[in-house]
């Protein structure tokens, strides 16, 4: 078990996500017949498309030891605001109304890392109460009427789907791709530049950080505010995706998310915890979805059971895992002292 | 150190008001490049609001803090950084996540992308600088409190610090550790950095420091060359009055009556092979460095460890508990070295923390709490124990840690034990209320129990046990009769100069 010890945490983790997605892929292949093809890939890649990029704004929270239960409402809010503007100006440049959204989404997120970080409300009531009012605001807004597909510019509504790249069956898209790179950004920011040790600093022990000289009130505040940036982005997907945006849409995107990340390895009480690991998150929790719908052996009143029951597994399972590695390496650092 | 050059740092008449209450009135202090500075004095005399000062987490309500004989204002920790100020605590401020480089950059402000091959570099040269081993990868949660300490100078080291703080630097480290730690203090200060060094372990100050100041009440009472005063003297100062028995040993009123027999336990990998008896009237003090595994055969007694071997007798009969629940309804107690962690809710007010673990006792008929009741008894305890507090119902936080070991030992002795493990009764107190937690002790043992104190405090092992147990790496060494114990004797034992009888 040395290598077990060698290797570092935030490595391992990532390697055990990927054994698991291997798997439950498997397992559901010799269960169900034709499971492995493309179009599993293209199902399960468009809609992490969205999460993903949700999943990484939520993780940049958690790792401040707060939580964003408003993201939900803000892809909401931010996919028929963008759907609205363009179907009202057809001609509007793409950058624009990309830039749009990720406006949107980050006012949002102002919002609520003000409301936390400098008002000191606990996040978890902060944005419990904004994941109601941005819903409202939405229903006040749309005035209760739809966008629809046919009113948006083929470019939108076929961005997702095109062709970027292919490895062998499975056919990379546009969506997918965009938000893959995002969430590869994001990670070389966290991991490389100054700035974002702050944040795991902050996670990890507010109290040091603070003596270390680090505004642990502009980091949350920063942190809420690119959470906004990436559900007004996930917005746009969303819309783009979809076509037909209503006033539930995004709904309970804000659980999935935590879900994804907390699979992800994103430890909930800040700290530790990775985007790659979020994006893999959110590609289990999906797969689990998408399959579970697909096998006949679980009826579907009880495939939420299932997902809980899984989710609530994983979780576990790396809790019982890392306290095991923590108790492993405190030993090898002990006989090394020696 | 000579007087002509401009203090790094001075204090000038700094005074600090929190509403009604003065913290600091009129406090003097120049701190010179190079010298290792010591200030003592009592818990609550105002040293940390001192500290706060220099660190800028307080502004003096009035008077002026000079560095370089310049009056300047320092807003928040990070302006003291800026100026070449920084502390580190008994409680090191490390990220658990992060690792050792990380760990001593995070202050760095210099660069958006971050560098890790010159980052490691750098560290490792400064962790080299320290003059100790330490892997630069590793991860901080699994440090050692002195490898925690030693990153956090390598941190202080890096913005080019001129004026450490060190608070309380030795409390929890071992023997060993304390000793290294006071190289690396003394060889900052030979690289013209000034030292504040903050300790309760007097020998400590008069092995390093070169000068040492006095403040009691918020009060500046003398600055000396460490030559000039002696510890008589210094305690003399730091209470205001003399404090006569705190390092004298009471005669003992241990009676014939076994309470406890307790042959061969071990606990495998942790101790092995441990044999005493203990009478009721009787304190067996438990001496030996850190990792001795002394408070593991308190846990063990306490049924928080699984014993792999051995028998324990308790009242004559044997002693079989799996939980601390069982041993609590045996009769026994303890009290943990960890305030913080294993010892009291903080967050929750006096009269709750001293009911805690007998609440069964203040049911009303009908199952409620008899509020009326548990105010007697916190009122009774606040008494007895002189718990300095307007009342009982503010948070037990907000004590001094003198106090609050004092709310625990009311918590547990509110439980009427027959036998008291107390595990380092009076680390980080200051030595006043050391003497009241000594007595409260003694008072609990005269009236029928037995005690088992485990101390790393020498002067406190011989000052309370009437039968010295030492033990080493989980091997107990010897059990010493008091008249034939010293200080020496009993370290010589702990560090292994000195094989088991």
């Amino acid at each position: 078990m040395a290598w077990l010890t060698r290797i570092s945490p935030a490595a391992l983790r990532i390697l055990a996500l990927l054994a698991v997605l291997a798997i439950v892929i498997l397992f559901f292949s010799s269960q169900i017949e034709g499971y492995l093809n493309g179009r599993l890939f293209n199902r399960i890649s468009s809609s992490v498309a969205i999460m993903a990029l949700i999943a990484t704004g939520q993780t940049l929270v958690i790792l401040t030891r707060n939580i964003d239960l408003s993201v939900g409402s803000v892809v909401g809010f931010s996919a028929f605001a963008t759907g609205s503007l363009i179907t009202n100006n057809p001609d509007l440049n793409p950058l624009i109304l990309l830039l749009y959204s990720a406006l949107i989404g980050t006012a949002f997120g102002v919002l609520n890392g003000a409301l936390v970080a400098y008002a000191r409300v606990p996040s978890i009531i902060v944005t419990l109460a904004t994941m109601a009012l941005f819903r409202s605001a939405l229903v006040e807004y749309s005035n209760a009427k739809s966008i629809t597909s046919d009113a948006l510019p083929a470019w939108l509504t076929d961005f997702p789907n095109l062709p970027v790249f292919s490895i062998g069956a499975l056919e990379f898209r546009a969506g997918f791709t965009a938000s893959l790179v995002v969430v590869i950004l994001v990670h070389l920011c966290l991991t490389r530049l100054r700035p974002a040790r702050a944040l795991f600093a902050v996670g990890s022990n507010p109290e040091a950080a603070d003596m270390a000289g680090i505004d642990a009130k502009r980091v949350v505040f920063a942190a809420f505010a690119l959470s906004g940036l990436m559900a007004g982005l996930a917005g746009f997907m969303f819309l783009a995706r979809f076509g037909n945006i209503t006033v539930v849409a995004g709904l309970g995107f804000e659980l999935k998310s935590v879900a994804s990340a907390v699979v992800g390895g994103v430890n909930i009480f800040g700290g530790s915890g990775s985007v790659i690991g979020a994006f893999l998150g959110a590609i289990l929790v999906d797969l689990l979805e998408t399959s579970l719908v697909r096998w006949a052996v679980v009826s579907e009143f009880w495939r939420e059971a299932v997902l809980g029951a899984l989710i609530l597994l994983a979780v576990t399972t790396d809790t019982l895992l890392s306290r095991r590695l923590a108790t492993l390496r405190a030993r090898k650092s002990k006989e090394t002292a020696k | 150190m000579t007087q002509a050059l401009a203090p790094t740092l001075a204090l000038r008449g700094v005074s600090k008001h929190f509403g009604m209450t003065a913290a600091l009135t009129d406090m003097t202090l120049s701190l010179y490049p190079g010298e290792v500075h010591a200030i003592v004095g009592e818990n609550g005399a105002g040293k940390s609001t001192m500290i706060k000062i220099m660190t800028g987490i307080h502004q003096p309500s009035t008077g002026v803090l000079e560095i370089d004989a310049v009056s300047v204002t320092l807003n928040g920790s990070k302006a003291a950084r800026l100026r070449g100020v920084a502390a580190i605590y008994q409680e090191p401020m490390v990220f658990p996540d992060l690792d050792v480089t990380e760990n001593i950059f995070i202050s760095a402000t210099k660069g958006l992308v971050l560098n890790r091959p010159a980052m490691r570099r750098a560290a490792r040269d400064l962790i080299a600088r320290i003059g100790i081993g330490l892997d630069v990868d590793r991860i901080a949660s699994g440090l050692t409190l002195a490898e925690q300490q030693a990153v956090e100078i390598a941190r202080a080291l890096s913005q080019d610090v001129r004026v450490l703080i060190m608070d309380e630097p030795t409390a929890s480290l071992s023997a060993h550790e304390a000793t290294e730690l006071r190289r690396i203090a003394r060889s900052l200060a030979d690289a013209n950095v000034s030292v504040v060094y903050i300790s309760h372990r007097l020998e400590e100050v008069f092995q390093l420091a070169d000068r040492v100041t006095v403040i009691r009440d918020g009060r500046h009472i003398s600055t000396k060359l460490v030559g000039e005063t002696d510890p008589q003297t210094m305690i003399a100062e730091m209470v205001g009055r003399e404090v006569g028995n705190y390092f004298t040993k009471m005669p003992s009123t241990a009676t014939a009556e076994t309470l406890l027999s307790v042959q061969g336990l071990s606990v495998d990998g942790v101790f092995n092979d441990i044999s005493f008896d203990l009478h009721r009237g009787e304190i067996v003090a438990m001496a030996g460095l850190i990792g001795a595994r002394r408070t593991d055969v308190g846990l063990a007694l306490f049924g928080m460890l699984k014993t792999s071997a051995g028998t324990v007798t308790y009242k004559g009969e044997p002693l079989r508990i799996t939980s601390s629940r069982q041993a609590i309804d045996a009769g026994i107690a303890y009290v943990s070295e960890d305030r913080r962690k294993l010892g009291l809710a903080m967050d929750l007010p006096i009269r709750w923390n001293i009911s805690l673990a007998t609440l069964g006792q203040y049911l009303t008929r009908i199952g409620l709490i008899s509020t009326a009741a548990e105010i007697a008894t916190a009122w009774d305890y606040k008494t007895k124990l002189n718990i300095r507090t307007p009342n009982t119902e503010i948070p037990v936080g907000t004590l001094s840690g003198g106090n609050q070991q004092k709310v625990m030992l009311a918590k547990w002795l509110n439980m009427a034990p027959d036998l008291l493990i107390v595990d380092e009764p009076t680390r980080g107190i200051d030595v006043g209320a050391k003497a009241e937690v000594h007595a409260l002790i003694r008072a609990f043992v005269a009236a029928g129990g037995a005690a088992l104190v485990i101390s790393s405090d020498l002067p406190e092992v011989l000052a309370m046990g009437d039968r010295i147990l030492v033990m080493r790496e989980g091997r107990q060494m010897a059990i010493i009769p008091h008249d034939q114990a010293t200080q020496e004797s009993i370290m010589a034992l702990a560090t292994g100069q000195k094989d088991a009888a």
